[in-house]
């Protein structure tokens, strides 16, 4: 890795008119981390994700991959380096069935990079997300829950080394956010991905990741272990205390 | 796959029989339904799969045809073909450049708006510059190499769509279509491949604009820019079902005749009725001909009873 982060952004700002939605954000992630992003309604945590997979240039600020600029590339370019995203609402595409939905990025940024043998071929990437008995349906006729995999399938499929996940475990039932958290650890240990995770709930997200960004209207306010996080002054102050109260009481529980 | 390459192996024979059995007439008619499955499958390659919508089909065929005109004298019928291909092609690729970021209206709007600048700068330049209004052609070759050519073309064009379906370039078109930022996250240069798409669309209806340009022996802007060109390559190809193989190609057959039929029989109605039909197909076969089963006509069937038999409950609850 020559030294550089797997994912670097400096001073990044995203300005949407007279909304700043990102505020001189900076940020290093190193390979491997398993790191969460929170931070309250509005406080500009997709649009960070957004500039950080392409999606929407920076205002201002830089971006690199492994020591490589990308500030203002294409999407696809980010891809080709091994980041991948998903989205808030899966974005699947639906007349494909679940296997062509997977075989799309194997098709393209995945196509020349190593995989391994868990994200060798469409059936090793369905048999990793859980979906090999849906593998012919068409993605349209899968459940909701089903098309959040599916999401992260395809992101996979693109053979990444950066995930990057928006609210994956939004909407399901607590079972199915235990079950997606563990299949989170398990890309990160088995794959040696890095894994950025944003969740709306703080408390899931606070219980599985090993270090947390928190994103209060468009800055960054904190950084650091979840157990740290929950005792500073600014976050607590940012979250009014209502939600993160429980994630305090169950830490020191 | 297998399977479409045969029936385009049969259909290609089949008009391959034409001129000698056909009379001037029957080749002239199957001539004009063969340039437009050319233009009509070209378009939908692009067109249908990323559902951009571009109206500067008579803007590549026109430069097609004029390219013809020009160099046709001197280079001889293949280089003329491949000039007028290649100029088209050059052309989308700087339009494709220039607006190909943009979606929907904006971006047909813009592609007629170019096709009219295109026409505008040609005549300005013909009468100002060689002062002349139109061009002569005058070594035309035989009937039978124009229409072998356009045949050609049109079996190109089909036989293309085939192999770009199974091929990542097909995917990629296709992706661009359904949710063209998910497929960019996926890894796919988007801006090229819609370039090449567009340049590849092109080339198709430049090479057909030179090789039909000879047919009129007298070529002026207003003919061969006529934006109509590129209404009813989009019309065939929306009736048809711009997302399928056949939909372009059997709705060409079925429009060129049907144009010619009304044109002879009622001029007067000519133009209405083929409005007609495609308010008709956008209403009731929203996926093009190429959609239509036995299903859908009982569907039509059952739709029509029940209609009916709920104007007579109504009538009885009254």
């Amino acid at each position: 890795m020559n030294g550089h982060p797997l994912l670097e952004a400096r001073e990044v700002t995203v300005r949407f008119g007279g909304l700043i939605a990102v505020d001189r954000v900076s940020a290093v992630f190193a390979p491997g981390e398993l790191v969460g992003i929170i931070g309250p309604n509005g406080a500009g945590k997709t649009t960070f994700f957004n500039a950080l997979s392409g999606v929407v240039p920076p205002t201002s600020g830089e971006l690199y991959a492994g020591g490589l600029r990308l500030t203002g590339a294409a999407p696809h370019r980010y891809a080709q380096q091994g980041i991948a995203r998903t989205f808030q609402t899966p974005r699947v595409f639906a007349a494909l069935s679940v296997a062509a939905n997977i075989d799309f990025g194997l098709q393209f940024a995945g196509r020349k990079r190593e995989g391994g043998l868990l994200l060798r071929d469409v059936s090793s990437i369905l048999r990793l997300i859980g979906l090999q008995s849906q593998a012919e349906l068409p993605a349209a006729a899968v459940t909701p829950s089903q098309q959040r995999l599916l999401e992260i399938g395809m992101a996979l499929a693109t053979r990444p080394r950066l995930l990057l996940l928006d609210e994956v475990a939004a909407g399901l039932t607590e079972s199915e956010i235990e079950a997606m958290a563990q299949l989170i650890r398990r890309l990160r240990n088995e794959l040696d991905l890095t894994v950025i995770w944003i969740e709306h709930a703080v408390t899931t997200l606070l219980r599985h990741v090993e270090r947390v960004l928190v994103l209060h209207q468009g800055r960054k306010i904190a950084d650091g272990l979840p157990s740290e996080v929950v005792r500073d002054a600014q976050v607590i102050e940012a979250y009014l205390g209502d939600e993160m109260d429980h994630a305090t009481e169950q830490q020191a529980a | 796959m297998k399977r479409d390459a045969l029936i385009l192996f049969a259909l290609a024979g089949w008009a391959l029989g034409v001129p000698h059995y056909g009379s001037e007439f029957a080749v002239s008619m199957a001539l004009t339904c063969l340039m437009y499955v050319t233009l009509s499958s070209s378009w939908s390659l692009f067109c249908g799969s990323t559902r951009y919508l571009s109206l500067a089909t008579a803007a590549f065929f026109g430069i097609g045809a004029y390219t013809s005109a020009i160099v046709l004298e001197s280079a001889g019928w293949w280089a003329a073909i491949a000039m007028g291909a290649v100029i088209a092609a050059a052309v989308a690729a700087v339009m494709g450049a220039a607006v190909l970021h943009l979606r929907g209206t904006y971006f047909a709007v813009l592609t007629f708006g170019m096709t009219e600048l295109i026409r505008h700068a040609i005549t300005y330049w013909e009468k100002q510059v060689t002062g002349t209004v139109g061009r002569v052609l005058t070594t035309v070759p035989e009937r039978d190499t124009v229409y072998l050519t356009v045949l050609g073309l049109a079996v190109l064009a089909v036989a293309t769509s085939i192999v770009i379906r199974k091929r990542r370039f097909g995917l990629a078109l296709a992706g661009i279509g359904a949710d063209e930022q998910r497929a960019q996250t996926l890894g796919v240069n988007t801006r090229l491949v819609k370039v090449a798409g567009f340049a590849l669309t092109a080339a198709f209806a430049g090479a057909v604009g030179a090789a039909m340009s000879v047919r009129w022996t007298y070529i002026d802007p207003a003919t061969v820019f006529n934006p109509f060109i590129g209404f009813q390559t989009v019309l065939i190809a929306l009736i048809g079902g711009a997302a399928t193989l056949w939909g372009p190609l059997i709705a060409a057959v079925v429009f060129s005749l049907l144009a010619e039929t009304l044109r002879l029989h009622v001029p007067q109605l000519y133009m209405m009725s083929l409005g007609l039909l495609l308010i008709l197909c956008v209403l009731y076969l929203p996926g093009g001909l190429a959609s239509l089963r036995l299903e859908t006509l009982r569907e039509w069937r059952s739709g029509v009873a029940g209609l009916f038999k709920r104007k007579v409950s109504d009538k009885v609850g009254a």
